[in-house]
């Protein structure tokens, strides 16, 4: 006789040990895409891309030419057809109303002032899209936030935005750190910019800007950077004891404390199965008949 | 002799006059407050982090999202962020149409403000009235473009479509109406003793403070500071319009309510204007039918109902979303005043100092 048919006792489920860690190959759909170029804008890095790029064209024109003459000496050495010159390609030219605005050399007089009051600690300053931006060393930015707000030429009253940006394909440094500064008398706006290597903590624009306080502490939240000589330098969006800083890149956006639960590969089979189950509740068979 | 003891209590999170779910730690000299410490962050979504994981278009329903009562503000500065970054000129139609609807969310915006504010303060009847124009403002926002709260009301370049038939006759029956609506309304509040002496006084607010603390918007009005992104940074079509910027200079809760007022009158005048100038054309540009940004950063700042809403935006070379999306909301930055403003006042006239800020948490949080 054979032994009855009992059903197999299922398997205890393994219970993570330790800390959660995230299994990125049980999940790839979570895999974080980690950026690969730094865009950070910069009239002097945009002249050398142009400059390169003309290069690279004009190399490859010669490389053309060069072909060309070869096989037109090959081709009457050997008697035949000489080949069609080639024709240099021009750019095409979209017709439509986007126009993407490249950096610009500075020509406003507050760029140029400002310029002349910092000397050496300004990095670059240039014009794009209208917008004036002033790049200072990352030592000097209470400097040129003081020079900013009391100079008589320039007299820019409020702090308007405060924010940062995450770079980690960058090597000299690992965020940039945006001051949009507004000229209420003067109707006019400008963007202070520096770029902070990790560990760094910038000087606090508190002290001049009382509407720093909580600019500042939304980007030691959101990306941890830390201000010096900050009042009250807290999380204040997230809870106290959150882990990370969620707008950095490296940060994912999915699964953060989710259950691990592969959604996406079983959603057909969850539904199904609550279909049937919810179909079974009401007593409606909603399998195939069979075919007599 | 009689022992004064501070007490520490908690405004919110759950209160009906916080406008959301907002925190105010207080500790009080028996009525008098001596700390104020607002704490926000109960509805953070972490809006910029998805917009930054979502392609160009899509980041504006996260915006109708955020400030749920001038949804049509987020849109516009996010349209014209984008366009910034991207380098897109908009055709003048679809600058006129987007003018006039950024206008009648602001009437609704400090519609829905008024009601509040008077109701945290005691006055319940003008919510009634407040809510009964407002809702006609969202049927014309129906009647565009099928929603009425979170409008999505914008794209990248223009609109998606042109004005529906029959909304210049919804507009003008509006119109002919409101200024008698706002008679109502002053009728019931502007020489009501008992508003008068819940607000004159109440609040204030110095333009130095003001400034530095980066207060915008009506806020900053009140205390004589006639900035207004409008005039003062023009976008979209208000280069063309006139209007004019009230102010007051009294810094206070009953100077804020009465440059709202003025404004909701400005903006009528606005409308009336869009209407009667409304050119002929095209009301979308000419796109690529995949929007790739170059290396670009921008900053571009409108006037929301609340305040100045600033979109922060970096594209990256060949990308198909933004790089890094951050908004300044206005309610954000305005609530960094509540202490200064409630500091050494009376603990009901906290509320009053709130109501007067017209926050949202949703825009605060994000």
């Amino acid at each position: 006789m054979s032994e009855p048919n009992v059903p197999q006792a299922p398997e205890a489920a393994e219970v993570p040990a330790g800390p959660y860690v995230y299994d990125y190959k049980a999940a790839p759909y979570r895999q974080i895409a980690m950026p690969k170029t730094v865009p950070l804008p910069s009239h002097r890095a945009y002249v050398a891309e142009q400059k390169a790029a003309a290069e690279a064209d004009e190399a490859k024109w010669q490389k053309t030419l060069a072909d060309y003459e070869t096989a037109k000496a090959k081709a009457e050495a050997e008697g035949k057809d000489a080949p069609k010159p080639p024709v240099r390609p021009v750019p095409r030219k979209d017709d439509n109303d986007m126009k993407p605005p490249v950096p610009q050399e500075a020509t406003d007089a507050d760029l140029l002032k400002l310029k002349e009051l910092l000397g050496d600690k300004v990095e670059e300053i240039f014009e794009q899209a209208g917008e004036l931006v002033c790049q200072v060393k990352k030592e000097a930015i209470h400097e040129a936030l003081a020079f900013c707000r009391d100079e008589a030429a320039l007299k820019y009253e409020m702090l308007a935005d405060q924010s940062a940006t995450h770079y980690p394909a960058a090597k000299d440094y690992a965020c940039s750190v945006v001051y949009h500064l507004t000229s209420i008398s003067r109707r006019k706006r400008l963007r202070l910019r520096i770029l902070v290597p990790e560990g760094f903590a910038p000087e606090s624009a508190c002290s001049l800007y009382p509407s720093a306080n909580w600019m500042e502490r939304e980007i030691y939240d959101m990306l941890g950077i830390r201000f010096q000589n900050h009042p009250d330098m807290t999380r204040i969006l997230c809870p106290e004891d959150w882990e990370g800083y969620p707008l950095r890149k490296d940060y994912p956006t999915v699964g953060w404390g989710q259950r691990d639960i592969a959604f996406r590969e079983d959603r057909g089979g969850m539904l199904e199965r609550i279909a049937l189950q919810k179909a079974g509740q009401l007593g409606i068979n909603l399998k195939q008949p069979k075919a007599d | 002799m009689f022992k004064n003891e501070e007490m520490e209590i908690n405004l919110g999170p759950q209160h009906p006059s916080t406008h959301g779910v907002l925190r105010v730690k207080l500790r009080l000299d028996g009525e008098t407050v001596t700390h104020c410490r607002p704490m926000i962050g109960y509805l953070h979504r972490g809006v910029e982090k998805i917009c930054e994981n979502q392609s160009f278009f899509q980041g504006q329903v996260w915006t109708d999202r955020m400030d749920y009562c001038s949804a049509v503000a987020n849109n516009l500065g996010w349209a014209e962020a984008n366009e910034k970054l991207l380098g897109i000129t908009v055709p003048r139609r679809a600058q006129y149409i987007r003018t006039l609807l950024n206008e009648f969310n602001r009437i609704a915006s400090h519609l829905i403000w008024l009601g509040t504010h008077a109701m945290d303060i005691g006055a319940l009847t003008v919510f009634l009235y407040a809510f009964r124009e407002r809702e006609d403002v969202l049927d014309i926002n129906e009647a565009f473009c099928g929603s009425r709260l979170t409008t999505t009301a914008f794209r990248i370049g223009g609109l998606r479509e042109d004005l529906p038939p029959g909304f210049e006759k919804m507009v003008r029956k509006f119109l002919a109406k409101f200024s008698d609506c706002l008679e109502e309304y002053e009728a019931l509040l502007t020489e009501n003793r008992i508003w008068k002496k819940r607000t004159i006084g109440v609040a204030r607010l110095s333009a130095e403070d003001a400034i530095a603390l980066g207060v915008t918007g009506p806020m900053l009005r009140a205390a004589g500071v006639a900035y207004d992104i409008r005039k003062a940074f023009p976008y979209a079509a208000y280069e063309e319009m006139d209007f004019e910027v009230p102010t007051r200079t009294e810094a206070d809760t009953y100077a804020r309510y009465q440059v709202r007022m003025a404004e909701m009158r400005q903006s009528a005048r606005i409308i009336q204007q869009c209407m009667d100038g409304m050119p002929e054309g095209p009301v979308m540009a000419k796109l690529p039918k995949i929007l790739r940004s170059e290396v670009n950063e921008v900053y571009h700042a409108t006037e929301s109902p609340k305040g100045e809403i600033g979109y922060y935006l970096v594209g990256e070379k060949g990308s198909l979303n933004p790089y890094r999306f951050h908004v300044r909301a206005p309610g954000f930055i305005n609530l960094q005043s509540l202490p200064k403003m409630a500091e050494g006042g009376l603990i009901a006239d906290v509320v009053a100092a709130i109501g007067s800020l017209d926050i949202v948490l949703g825009e605060i949080d994000r």
